[in-house]
């Protein structure tokens, strides 16, 4: 079988001052996600879904089991510049400009800046206008629209999402659903998604996971049947409307 | 707009009331100006003979200009240095703190036994006082970039050296500006310090001659002169300083 | 405690150095060993003229600490509640603060007394420290407590006593902390206009006599009275951050 991330028994303790045993946010968590495959998941705060990305980020080191990523240690494809991350905090360097924030992959990884590349992208999150404004000048929500352009630009190979589309209101954030479904379906990139929708999960997800917290666990797993590409109105139909119940059930459980 | 005269009251009121109780206490207890000259008649001296102060004054300025310069750059230096090795950084921290509470000018004398009394021992004095914030406002900055742009230039599989020039020394600009702001204003008096006591050139020698001399105007003169050179480095830095905070957050 | 064990390292490095270009003499004659200052400083018969320079610029420096310390409360204090005086107050502290040490001699000179301008010219240097860090503490408080006590119907004295006064508290003790060095130059350059004693005129003698190993003694007791008052402020900086910060 094709396996582009691996996670394998993966459990993380964090240390707690003055408590010895410390906070089991990861229990034995094993999850596959195949090459081009795209994987939500879905949990209630707090039960370990950033830790699960920082894990395959390599940000964090796992206390017991391993985390792999095209077979090799998630630590490889960063340094192979290949990993694209929207993190829940936009991460944006202030000092910078948007054009040049969306730029900054390019030049860490000492690649020439392809700028129709960086133009598209800026057009696609609706901030062409602002390409020379400051972070701070911008709000909230296009602030993670630029940070998502940034997660995207360097085409990466695998696509680790923190709840991007948390501070967006419900119409810009249906937008960015298409807009993201239309990329990931032109370069089928593996892409994990943290979110707290059900529906944004289901709309864009080959695979829906559901976690449980303390400690973090696979609760259910839910293949999505509906044919690619999806029209927002797949939203409105039947089968959706009955998934989606299903799926709040397990996260209410 | 306020008009001129409020304006004027507004900003300066504390300055005014000051000159004019100097000129009232000299002319109340009718001081002799060898004493304690009125600020009318430092004035008048100041005007009568610009080019006595013109002189040192560029020797005073030239030292403080270059002093503050090389004390800030090797102070961002050296906290480079101990932010690229932690091993630096733990062997040099305490050593800063304990020689950044050290009362500089008692170490003047030493200096110049070192150095020798005269240029070169105004220039380490500067330096030297120029060094320390600049250390310790550049070591603080470069260890606090943005939420998240650490974990992110890892992701991105960012080498040392970009960390360094893309996050780490942006994100120590406006600490970097309050070490200037800091330094700015004390480089010129740091200085002034010095010459007085080695007594060469500068306005502190002016003023140590100039007091030794009974020239007492003039040495009041030299004293006006550095108080509004040091006021309006200090107001230009502050100047500076905003300037790069709102350019760096 | 890796980082304690490194700088406790970092500073034997410094003494032994001190040590070893003192006994090799590579920077000649005036950079005597460590040793040899230490043994001096320890000397009975030195002790009588250490203790007392030591005690008239420690005086000094309380005084002008505490004189330098007040007024800065309270220029800060009255310029906050009076906005219409803040630009002129910041104006005056920035310009206060800018003349040159050597010139507040004279002036203290003829205004107070030889035995007082140490402590003259050290609470100037006090004062403009406390003022910015009391005026920059009192403005800490956020907008957010702000709308909060105006829509609690706070009026302006229980505003600056319950919200703005103890937001300032922490910045106020930092500035404590950074103005005892100060005052402490202050006192040595103010002895220097004719004070009977003090550590200010240790200095100068020994320099003028090339009392070399004396002169490096005059340093390490400034040294010292300033690192242990500092210290002492570091941990009560400590404390109000923990209570206020
Ligand atoms: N660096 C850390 N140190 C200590 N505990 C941590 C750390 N990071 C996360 N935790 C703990 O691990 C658990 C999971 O945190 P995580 O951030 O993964 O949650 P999450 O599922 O992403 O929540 P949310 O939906 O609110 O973002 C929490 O209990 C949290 O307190
Ligand atoms: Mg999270």
């Amino acid at each position: 079988m094709n396996v582009a991330i691996a996670i394998d028994k993966v459990s993380k303790r964090f240390p707690l001052p003055g408590d010895k045993e410390g906070v089991l946010a990861l229990a034995e968590l094993s999850l596959t996600i195949a090459p081009g495959e795209f994987v939500a998941i879905l949990g209630p705060s707090g039960c370990g879904k950033s830790t699960l990305l920082r894990l395959v980020a390599s940000l964090e080191q796992p206390t017991g089991g391993t985390v792999t990523v095209n077979g090799a240690a998630p630590g490889l494809v960063s340094a192979q510049h290949a990993l694209g991350v929207a993190f829940q905090d936009h991460a944006l360097l202030p000092w910078l400009s948007v054009h040049d924030n969306i730029a900054l992959p390019f030049r860490l990884a000492g690649r020439r800046i392809d700028e129709p590349a960086i133009a598209r992208l800026l057009e696609l999150v609706g901030l062409a206008s602002f390409e020379k404004a400051r972070p701070k000048q911008l709000s909230g929500g296009m602030r993670q629209r630029a940070s998502i352009a940034r997660a995207l630009v360097l085409e990466p190979e695998v696509l680790l999402l923190d709840e991007p589309f948390g501070a967006l209101d419900a119409v810009t954030r249906r937008q960015m659903n298409v807009e993201l479904q239309r990329i990931w379906s032109a370069r089928q990139i593996t892409t994990m998604l943290i979110t707290h929708s059900v529906d944004e999960a289901l709309f864009l997800a080959d695979r829906v996971v559901v976690m449980s917290g303390r400690p973090g666990r696979i609760l259910r797993e839910v293949q999505v049947p509906f044919a690619r590409p999806r029209d927002p109105w797949v939203m409105r139909s039947e089968a959706f409307h009955r998934l989606v119940d299903d799926l709040t059930a397990a996260l209410e459980a | 707009m306020r008009p001129l005269l409020v304006r004027l009251v507004e900003d300066y009121w504390g300055i005014l009331l000051l000159l004019f109780a100097w000129q009232a206490w000299v002319v109340v207890n009718s001081f002799n100006p060898i004493v304690m000259p009125t600020p009318t008649a430092v004035l008048g001296d100041l005007v009568s003979h610009p080019g006595v102060y013109l002189g040192n004054v560029g020797i005073t300025l030239s030292i403080a200009v270059f002093g503050l310069v090389a004390g800030m750059l090797v102070g961002t230096g050296l906290a480079v240095a101990a932010w690229f090795s932690p091993i630096a950084s733990g062997l040099l921290n305490p050593l800063t703190v304990l020689f950044s509470s050290v009362p500089v000018v008692a170490l003047i004398p030493v200096i110049a036994r070192l150095l020798g009394y005269d240029t070169s021992t105004v220039l380490a004095i500067v330096v030297i006082i120029t060094f320390f914030p600049s250390f310790v406002f550049a070591s603080s900055g470069l260890r606090q970039p943005p939420p998240g742009a650490e974990d992110l230039f890892r992701v991105l599989g960012a080498s040392r050296l970009d960390l360094l020039r893309r996050l780490a020394l942006p994100a120590a600009m406006p600490n970097l500006a309050i070490a200037f702001k800091l330094a700015a204003a004390h480089a010129i008096l740091a200085a002034m310090v010095a010459e007085f006591l080695m007594g060469t050139t500068g306005l502190g020698y002016l003023f140590a001659k100039t007091k030794s001399d009974f020239q007492t105007e003039q040495a009041f003169g030299a004293s006006l002169v550095a108080t509004v050179i040091s006021a309006s480095a200090f107001l230009a830095a502050g100047w500076v300083e905003k300037k790069v905070r709102e350019r760096y957050s | 405690m890796k980082q304690t064990l490194l700088g406790a390292l970092g500073i034997a490095l410094f003494l032994a150095l001190w040590e070893v270009v003192g006994r090799t003499q590579i920077l000649g004659i005036s950079w005597p060993p460590l040793s040899d200052v230490l043994a001096e400083l320890t000397d009975e018969r030195r002790r009588p003229l250490f203790l007392r320079a030591l005690g008239a610029t420690l005086e000094s420096t309380a005084l002008g600490y505490l004189w330098g310390t007040g007024a800065g409360l309270i220029l800060a204090t009255v310029a906050h509640l009076l906005p219409a005086l803040r630009r002129g107050s910041d104006r005056l502290a920035a310009v206060l603060n800018s003349v040159p040490s050597i010139a507040l001699g004279p002036i203290f000179l003829v205004l107070l007394t030889r035995e007082s301008t140490p402590a003259a010219v050290s609470s100037i240097h006090v004062f403009f420290i406390v003022f910015v860090s009391v005026s920059s503490g009192l403005q800490r408080a956020t907008p957010a407590h702000r709308d909060l006590f105006a829509v609690l119907g706070a009026d302006r004295i229980k505003r600056f006593g319950r919200l703005e006064l103890p937001a300032a508290l922490p910045s106020l003790v930092s500035g404590l902390r950074l103005a005892w060095p100060a005052a402490l130059i202050g006192a040595i350059i103010g002895e220097w206009f004719g004070a009977p004693r003090g550590i200010g005129i240790l200095i100068i003698n020994a320099m003028q006599n090339f009392q070399i190993v004396l002169l490096w003694c005059a340093v390490l007791l400034a040294v010292g009275a300033s690192l242990f008052f500092y210290g002492l402020l570091t941990l009560l900086e400590r404390a109000a951050y923990a209570r206020f910060g």
